[in-house]
């Protein structure tokens, strides 16, 4: 009597939950939404090994989220032959990741390292966090988690419910439409439809999106909010420094073990460029880590064919001109010896 | 591995077709054993050899235990167990405290030593584990059952994965027999197994961590004072949120081995809704309790010595007790804070049997009207009275230091005047209903067993809520978070 009643709530839960999934799936792909990856600590893991591919075989990209926006690696990797390994953690300093493969004595590969100024230069540890969390789970990662990271790579390339930012329970409770007391900081909530991650860790705006005026309005109010009202001044004098010596403490060990690094300044827009400029002026701040570092940078404003690129929601290229980007940044990497390694390989392999 | 994993699940799907197929039991058994270490070495590989060293050395000690006669032999045996399993535990869990403590000390008093900190990883579950053949030992010594016959039965005791890293803490005598004849679960067993496995992922994922953790970690992270209502979310959030992780642990453990055939001992049984704090130790982690009873307790003179040894007894337990859930002097004071309780209730008890009035509860005797006296409501003020104590002694167990535990309970009882607003709404809605409901639940709850209530409960009710449980387990897209007793 209690077998078969508890296997009929059984076998009705099961039924429950089979149509809930089927429902729940259709539901969100009928209203635009695609399978996508979570950008999370355990994918970043998964491209980390990536690194310590030959030099001749693939470039590293740290950074915030802006190089995950413009980097195209499709048309990186088919247009240099080299696999592009994107490390840049969304809303985090680069500097954190920048040290960890200056210490890792096995790594001798390429840097692109790219720079925002809102995030690079504040000593906010709450910049570093998300890259801290993401190194240390990569570094303690365990077989299970390993196991249990492709099983959930397999899914969530099908079903497009399993993304945690948009779907989870918090993040569906997040949109209930609350009044937090005075004083309360709560993390802006971006429109559902703003961006896909690939598998590579790229990331790129979705056309529902930029179709739809009030969602890059929204959020171009939360970079307004997030960039553009930190109260803290940017840091100067010893401060700067110390922050130029971590910066060329690590190229240096980098450099000295055969690999190299560049900087970038990627592409941004309208009057979030400009409040950029006007809080750390170009001289000031990115000029000044070039001359301390001696290394080279490739400031989008200095080339014609990127200067005039324009952002949508004032932070980041749409697809259509990432690709652009990604063409003129490996032109310009190519004129200064970037690909040596590789093509050195190849007049090798002809020879 | 984590039962909350996707690796878990495909372990667990080849442990139960491995054990379904029509093997010989010792072929069964040797599969268990396998997967057992296999769920062990998912974590950190090397320290399965920790895993191996203490199961061998007890088999070997337990049987020579049972039968030497020779008493200063077997006392020697005895100190050999103690040494290997204490030593163990000590050095992994309070190496590091020990030594921190010995450099204040004699810092304190003017020398200059400061030696390099070691840098000392805590096997999983090492508390847990430790415990299970600590009881054998002694078991053998009492000769109270007999030996583990063969090295795989014993093995499989031991590492038995559904409660080999968090419990329940399982006696001898609550696994080894079912080892000896084959089982195989039933479909009703399988079932059964299934719904408890579904109850305790619910727990730890939706509830646990994805309503109350992260209010929780806000409230104990800040590090300035808080206004008093969001210093008691967050701290109400931390004992809804070790309750749903431990016990949700434990009922999956149960599940994990029903589904094999096997049972295990129950953990908790609404302990939320105790009438005092020897029912709540009735209630929560139920075989922690009944261990630290059986083989620290009792044998310490229990309360055969009189009064004043009975609650040195008591503290004694209970601050031993406090020091195994971590190696801090907070959680030393979480489990004096218990102490206390338990010898405050005790002495009123006494004073309500030597007055010639019925010995109850603590609050009963101390502040409930007398015209209340027996009715629900009064029960129910008490279970609330002690939820109180019992959330505010979580202070200190979750807090990483004393200065956090202060500054929370300054916040809390208002004692600071410059406390900040910290939670959203939304979180503060989260942590009143959901302790709202978890109080609710364990008070109308707190006499019956889950079988009770699957018993009781219409077919097509039970099939909804076993649905709604797990659509929002699958909504809730947390799969990884660790339970918060592994670090025990």
């Amino acid at each position: 009597m209690q077998e078969s009643k508890l296997l009929k709530s059984g076998l009705l839960a099961l039924v429950l939950v089979l149509s809930f999934i089927v429902g729940w799936e259709l539901f969100w792909r009928n209203r635009g939404f695609q399978a996508t990856f979570n950008d999370d600590k355990a994918l970043w893991a998964n491209s980390r090994k990536e690194a310590y591919r030959p030099q001749a075989n693939a470039t590293v990209f740290i950074g915030s989220s802006r190089i995950k926006f413009d980097l195209d690696i499709p048309t990186w990797e088919a247009t240099t032959g080299e696999k592009a390994v994107q490390l840049s953690v969304v809303g985090t300093s680069p500097l954190t990741l920048l040290e960890e493969l200056a210490n890792d004595e096995n790594f001798n590969g390429k840097v692109v390292t790219d720079i925002t100024e809102v995030l690079f230069f504040p000593n906010n540890p709450v910049f570093h966090q998300s890259a801290k969390e993401a190194i240390d789970f990569y570094k303690n990662q365990t077989p299970s988690e390993k196991l249990s990271s492709q099983v959930n790579y397999a899914l969530e390339s099908k079903l497009a419910f399993l993304e945690e930012r948009r779907f989870s329970l918090n993040a569906l409770l997040n949109e209930v439409p609350l009044q937090n007391r005075p004083g309360v900081f709560a993390m802006p909530v971006f429109p559902k439809g703003f961006e896909w991650t690939t598998y590579d860790r790229q990331t790129f705006m979705s056309d529902m999106f930029l179709s739809d005026t009030n969602d890059i309005n929204k959020q171009t109010g939360i970079w307004s909010m997030l960039l553009m009202g930190d109260p803290t001044p940017p840091p100067t004098g010893a401060d700067l420094t110390q922050i130029f010596e971590r910066v060329k403490t690590s190229v240096d060990k980098i450099n000295n073990r055969g690999g190299k690094v560049i900087f970038i300044r990627t592409p941004s827009s309208g009057p979030l460029a400009e409040a950029e400029e006007k809080k750390y002026p170009r001289n000031a701040y990115w000029d000044k880590l070039l001359a301390h570092v001696k290394t080279e940078g490739i400031h989008y404003r200095d080339y014609a064919s990127t200067k005039n690129l324009e952002c949508p929601e004032w932070s980041h290229l749409a697809i259509k001109d990432a690709v652009i980007y990604t063409h003129e940044l490996i032109s310009i990497l190519r004129e200064k010896n970037w690909f040596a390694a590789k093509e050195l390989a190849l007049t090798t392999t002809t020879n | 591995m984590l039962f909350n994993s996707y690796s878990f699940v495909v372990f667990f799907i080849i442990m139960l077709a491995l054990h379904s197929m029509n093997f010989p039991w010792k072929v069964k058994k040797v599969n268990l054993l396998i997967g057992s270490y296999i769920f062990y070495a998912a974590w950190n590989p090397p320290f399965i050899l920790l895993l191996w060293l203490s199961t061998v050395v007890d088999f070997f000690v337990g049987k020579a235990l049972y039968n030497e006669n020779n008493k200063q032999k077997k006392r020697l045996l005895l100190v050999v167990s103690l040494i290997g399993n204490l030593g163990m535990l000590c050095f992994f869990k309070y190496g590091n405290f020990l030594l921190d403590n010995f450099v204040t000390l004699v810092n304190t008093i003017g020398i200059d030593y400061h030696p390099a900190k070691p840098s000392i990883i805590l096997p999983a579950g090492i508390s847990f584990y430790t415990f299970t053949t600590l009881c054998y030992t002694i078991d053998m010594y009492k000769k109270e059952g007999t030996p583990v016959k063969t090295l795989l039965d014993f093995s499989l005791f031991v590492t038995f994965f559904p409660h080999l890293v968090a419990g329940p803490i399982v006696r001898p005598h609550q696994l080894v027999p079912q080892f000896e004849t084959p089982k195989q679960a039933t479909r009703h067993q399988l079932v059964n197994g299934l719904f408890l496995l579904s109850l305790g992922l619910f727990m730890k994922v939706v509830m646990a961590d994805t309503l109350l953790a992260s209010p929780a970690d806000s409230v104990f992270q800040a590090q300035n004072s808080l206004l008093p209502v969001d210093a008691w979310a967050g701290v109400l959030a931390f004992s809804g949120q070790i309750f749903f992780d431990f016990a949700g642990y434990s009922t999956c453990a149960i599940g994990a081995a029903m589904c094999l055939g096997f049972s295990l001992p129950e953990n908790f049984k609404f302990p939320y809704a105790a009438s005092g704090f020897s029912d709540f130790w009735r209630r929560w982690h139920i075989t922690l309790s009944a261990w630290l009873r059986d083989y620290l307790y009792i044998p310490l003179g229990g309360n055969r010595k009189g009064p004043a040894r009975t609650y040195v007894n008591l503290m004694l337990t209970m601050l031993l007790g406090g020091l195994w859930h971590g190696a801090s002097w907070t959680f030393v004071v979480w489990g004096a804070l218990h102490g206390v309780y338990l010898c405050v209730e005790r002495l009123l008890q006494q004073r309500t049997i030597t007055t010639g009035q019925p010995a109850v509860a603590v609050s009963r005797a101390s502040f409930v009207p007398s015209f209340l006296a027996g009715k629900s409501i009064n029960r129910f003020a008490t279970a609330l009275f002690v939820f109180l104590l019992v959330t505010i002694a979580w202070v200190f167990f979750r807090s990483t230091d004393f200065s956090t535990a202060w500054r929370l309970l300054s916040s809390m009882f208002g004692m600071d005047h410059n406390g900040a607003a910290l939670l959203s709404t939304l979180d503060l809605v989260k942590v009143f209903l959901v302790t709202g409901a978890l109080l609710a639940t364990h008070w109308l709850l707190r006499d019956l067993s889950i079988e009770n209530i699957i018993h009781r409960t219409n077919w097509k009710v039970l099939g909804v809520a076993w649905a709604v449980m797990l659509i929002l387990l699958v909504v809730s897209q947390k799969s990884s978070n660790s339970f918060i007793y592994f670090q025990f």
